[in-house]
């Protein structure tokens, strides 16, 4: 179980960092440092099993039933990346303690670089490809956190915004070449996946997931074509660029390939498409890092090459090809991460391990690399891979020459603008950790780093590991003679730079950037193109399209399939269902006739409402009719406060052929849902009605059916509808505040009519609704209660109550019920959805899914035998929500129409003041 | 059933039936909308309160279950109908300009409340 603690550490480590920061800088340097050193320490206890052969494994059922689990196993490859992820961390972590200067904000920095550590562990130790996939895309999120650090940078942003764009775009294409994988190979198991590589290989899934997967690993890693978003994310603080581009972010690609390289490579697309992209990634790199005169640039384009050669390597398919870039990870971890912190001579010393000189770690991962390039033959063509590779190596000789000449051994300058000075031992210190690793493999290679690269190649391989020698002499190979061709090319290249940067300068510039913003600024617009012409705000358009949608859908449904009439008998007309049925086909008819007067369609929707509940009844229904009725009440209350702020007619709009276009397609959507209807109270088809019938009771413990459903056997959904309830409330809110202020008051002002009621607060109505207020809590309170037996529950309760409160606004004015209202409406919805969530969540006390119920009766004196159910605390979540929502939208609706008429408010109930009341004193008798 | 209760339903909606084809003939011909509001207003709510009691009582006695439910409808009737009335009326005040004129006096220093707010302009 330690295992899965490796990653959740770091995760649950980030909360430490914003809070430990204000006990100073150092304090939380140390917190940061010790959580990620609990878990290396936690990740070393497993060394031992490792180092001897065994795969420790953890893990968490999630979602079984989708074979989605939290499982983590640590074999050598997953293990040395664990590994060089948190110890390179936390070197990174030291730096940054000095590098960030006082101002800054470190806590958050911290708590950033903690998330994207677990995150990066995530994906390197992750068994479950699922589990692996959310910890890719959480890599990409808190790398664009990290990259963007410094906020107030406009490259900080863009180069941020690229990172997460081009990462997170692979991303989306990695889930779908994952899970092709996972579909080829029968199981969402890594572990399992890696051992059915024949089956993946000869699935006719296989071309397709490799391109899919292929794009997720050069997006992250930085292969051409994506190479470019690598050197903007350099607009990052160094310790993060050291992190990033040494050992985490951009490995993850590679980490990737030799991840999956036992199951997808060793194919011919795999060694065309991926030795190539390697190649033309590690030379272009190379050429661009040559030319620039920056030292992050420089540093950014060489790790592009790298890059380049570990995938090249990766891409040639053999083992032994395998196990050099292995070893080339492991030393490019360290030259590179001392090389971004930068300092004195350490970095020479790095710089040339970078360059591959003999006796540094360098020189002999690209030694194997030649080698390995020597011999490959591409297409037919033998001599391709080893003369680029050679090219490739003289560009690394040339810039690697130039970062160190151009750094420490050029001229002194005086014109800087602060003295240089010697950094403090914060500063050099992980860099000299660093180097030390980059002289000592380089020296004692097979001493060294030999253990290291056989576990972690042979997890790679996932076979018997081929013959080889880590050493520094080979005898008299081909390699050796590229490498010598490799420092001559460099050397002169450098005394020629003048020259041939004057020919690079009038070659025709290549802005990644430009293009990048270009492509990116094209689809936005694209986009807002197909947005404007679906999206036009014309809620005709809205409906037509989804409309038309549905009758097209519907109708090749229906014409696809055979059908024949419902056996079951029609009920016979009887006068009342016939005078019901004349009235709502009048009423539904005359809206099509007036629905420019939006009063009178408003009155005639309501006829069809009290139709609707009084079919409801008709059929046995009355908890739906009871509910029909109030949200038909609380409905037209909302569209006549509306329409006060509404002109009062609709104009009448479009052509007579575009009316007669949505007139059809209205018009067929009606045929079709007749039809259905039609179709469906024709035939005596089993439904699962018949399993709620049966089981409200015993399961649920009420009698009332719909009730039960809605708090207990779909009570998932319930919870979910009030959160979209509660949402939509807020919403309206957010929405209707710009109609509070600026144009949109102005507008609505000129709107209303000239001539307002003086005495807007009538006695009668006020003194009506008063009484009336206890009256309808109590029946509010009646119909919660009995909800659980007979028709109500907590939807009608909260409606009720919703509409007596309505009442005091609409009574006695927005501020004085205001005034009066003591729970605001927000905090009401977010009580109803805690309570309903926090009774979900009960259930777990008790070692029982989310939402299960459970029911008991006691009995009480006077009251008798009560039902005391959980699904009444529920139902208690939804009643909160329910009077929130109607409250917060209402009174914002009545708060808009208040503030456009701020005609001087009464502190009365009533606006004219009873005889013999004070006028001033009237409102505080009530 | 007794006689006497058969005889007091019977009654009761007779009652209610009259009243409110009162109300609906008071509606429909009732010159104008002042006078139209006291149909619908008065005369049917009589005349549903008594059907509703007629129920009642028809109900308790031929299922012996008493039940107040009706009365409760009554009840609310009698508190809402005027109160509608008074809002029907203030609109109709507000929008019928021709008929402002038309107000007989209050007694008072101040007008109708729809029209006059009672304070003193500038307020």
């Amino acid at each position: 179980m330690t295992l899965l603690f490796v990653i959740l550490i770091p995760l649950l480590g980030a909360l430490i960092p914003p809070l430990v920061i204000r006990s100073g800088r150092n304090a939380c340097a140390a917190a940061t440092g010790s959580v990620t050193l609990l878990a290396l320490a936690l990740l070393m206890s497993h060394a031992p099993a490792v180092f001897s052969g065994e795969v420790p494994k953890a893990g968490v059922e999630w979602v079984p039933a989708l074979g989605l689990s939290l499982s983590v196993f640590a074999d050598g490859l997953g293990f040395f990346f664990a590994a060089m992820i948190l110890a390179i961390g936390l070197l990174v972590i030291v730096y940054a303690r000095f590098y960030l200067s006082r101002e800054e904000p470190m806590g958050r920095f911290f708590a950033y670089l903690l998330l994207f550590q677990g995150a990066m562990v995530g994906v390197v130790l992750s068994d479950n490809i699922i589990a692996l996939l959310v910890f890719w895309e959480l890599t990409s999120l808190t790398s664009f956190l990290l990259i963007g650090f410094w906020t107030k940078r406009a490259d900080a942003r863009q180069g941020a915004r690229m990172a997460l764009v081009v990462t997170g775009g692979g991303g989306l294409a990695l889930i779908a070449g994952l899970l092709l994988v996972a579909q080829a190979a029968g199981s969402y198991q890594l572990t399992e996946i890696l051992v059915r590589g024949e089956m993946v290989r000869a699935s006719p899934l296989y071309l397709p997931a490799l391109l899919l997967v292929l794009v997720g690993a050069f997006t992250k890693s930085a292969q051409f074509p994506f190479h470019f978003w690598l050197p903007h994310a350099m607009a990052a603080p160094t310790p993060v660029s050291a992190y990033l581009h040494s050992a985490t972010m951009v490995k993850a690609g590679v980490f990737l390939l030799a991840r999956l390289w036992p199951v997808l490579a060793g194919t011919d697309p795999w060694f065309l498409i991926v030795a190539p992209v390697g190649l033309a990634t590690m030379l272009l790199g190379a050429v661009i890092a040559l030319f620039k005169d920056d030292l992050k640039a420089v540093l950014a384009y060489s790790t592009v090459s790298h890059l380049g050669l570990m995938t090249m390597l990766l891409g040639f398919g053999t083992p032994m090809a395998a196990v050099a870039a292995v070893f080339h990870i492991i030393n490019h971890a360290t030259f590179k991460a001392a090389l971004f912190m930068v300092t004195g001579t350490l970095a020479l010393l790095a710089s040339a391990s970078m360059a591959g000189v003999p006796l540094f770690n360098g020189f002999l991962s690209k030694e194997m690399m030649l080698e390995e390039a020597a011999h490959t033959a591409y297409l037919g063509l033998d001599f391709l891979f080893p003369v680029l590779a050679s090219v490739a190596a003289v560009f690394s000789v040339a810039y690697s020459a130039r970062f160190a000449i151009g750094t420490f051994l050029g001229p002194v300058r005086h014109d800087y603008p602060h003295h240089p000075h010697d950094p403090p031992l914060g500063l050099w210190l992980p860099v000299a950790v660093l180097v030390v690793p980059v002289i000592a493999i380089g020296l004692f290679p097979a001493a060294v780093a030999g253990p290291l690269v056989a576990l972690t190649a042979s997890a790679v391989i996932g076979g018997p590991l081929p013959d080889y020698h880590l050493a520094l002499w080979h005898g008299l190979t081909p390699a050796l003679f590229m490498s010598l061709l490799a420092f001559a090319g460099g050397a002169a290249l450098i005394l020629a730079f003048r020259r041939v940067d004057g020919v690079r300068a009038r070659l025709p510039p290549l802005d990644a950037k430009a293009m990048f913003e270009a492509a990116s600024g094209g689809l936005v617009v694209a986009c807002r193109r197909i947005v404007a012409a679906l999206h036009d705000g014309a809620l005709s358009r809205y409906m037509g399209v989804t409309v038309a949608t549905l009758v097209a859908v519907g109708g090749y449904g229906f014409w696809s399939a055979t059908h024949a009439a419902g056996a079951r008998p029609l009920l016979p007309v009887t006068a009342p269902a016939l005078t019901a049925f004349l009235a709502l086909v009048l009423a539904s008819g005359a809206v099509l006739l007036f629905h420019g007067e939006r009063l009178t369609a408003l009155i005639l929707t309501g006829v069809v409402g009290v139709v609707v509940a009084l079919a409801f009844l008709q059929f046995s229904a009355p908890d739906l009719a009871l509910t029909q009725i109030s949200v038909d009440v609380v409905t037209t209350i909302l569209m006549l406060l509306a329409l006060n702020l509404l002109p009062k007619t609709t104009p009448r709009e479009g052509s007579r052929a575009v009316r007669w276009r949505d007139g059809a397609i209205a018009g067929l959507a009606g045929l079709g849902a007749a039809g259905l209807a039609y179709a469906v109270m024709t035939r005596n088809g089993t439904s699962i009605s018949d399993f709620y019938l049966a089981q409200s009771k015993p399961g649920g413990g009420g009698t009332n059916v719909v009730n039960v459903i809605l708090v207990d056997f779909r009570g998932y959904d319930t919870f979910a509808e009030i959160i979209v309830l509660g949402i939509a409330a807020l919403a309206i809110y957010a929405l209707l505040d710009p109609a509070l202020k600026g144009a949109a008051v102005r507008r609505i002002k000129a709107m209303l009519p000239r001539d307002e009621a003086k005495d807007a607060h009538p006695l009668i109505l006020v003194v009506a609704t008063r009484v009336l207020l206890p009256l309808s809590l109590v029946v509010g309170a009646y119909i919660f209660l009995r909800g659980h037996n007979a028709p109500g529950g907590g939807f009608i309760a909260g409606l009720v109550v919703a509409i007596a409160l309505i009442m005091q606004y609409i009574a006695s004015g927005y501020g004085w019920a205001a005034e009066r209202m003591k729970l605001d409406a927000q905090s009401l919805i977010g009580a109803g959805v805690a309570i309903a969530g926090l009774t979900g969540l009960a259930a777990f006390a008790f070692g029982r899914p989310f939402l299960t119920s459970t029911f008991g009766y006691l009995h009480w004196p006077l009251v008798g035998e009560f039902e005391l159910a959980s699904a009444m605390a529920f139902d208690l979540g939804v009643f909160l929500t329910v009077v929130g929502v109607m409250v917060l939208s209402l009174a914002q609706l009545s708060r808009v129409a208040h503030r456009v008429d701020p005609s001087p408010e009464s502190r009365a109930p009533m606006d004219v003041p009873l005889e013999g009341a004070a006028s001033g004193a009237a409102g505080k008798e009530d | 059933m007794y006689p006497f209760l058969e005889a007091l339903v019977a009654a009761l909606i007779l009652i209610g039936a009259f009243f409110l084809l009162v109300g609906a003939l008071g509606l429909a011909r009732l010159p104008d909308m002042m006078r139209r509001l006291h149909g619908p207003t008065k005369a049917t709510t009589l005349g549903i309160g008594a059907l509703l009691i007629a129920s009642m009582v028809y109900f308790a006695a031929v299922r012996g279950s008493f039940s107040i439910h009706e009365l409760l409808i009554t009840l609310f009737l009698f508190l809402t109908a005027p109160v509608s009335a008074h809002m029907l009326a203030k609109a109709h005040i507000l929008r019928a300009r021709a008929e402002r004129d038309r107000l007989p006096a209050t007694g008072t220093a101040t007008g109708w409340a729809t029209l006059d707010s009672g304070h003193p302009k500038g307020e």
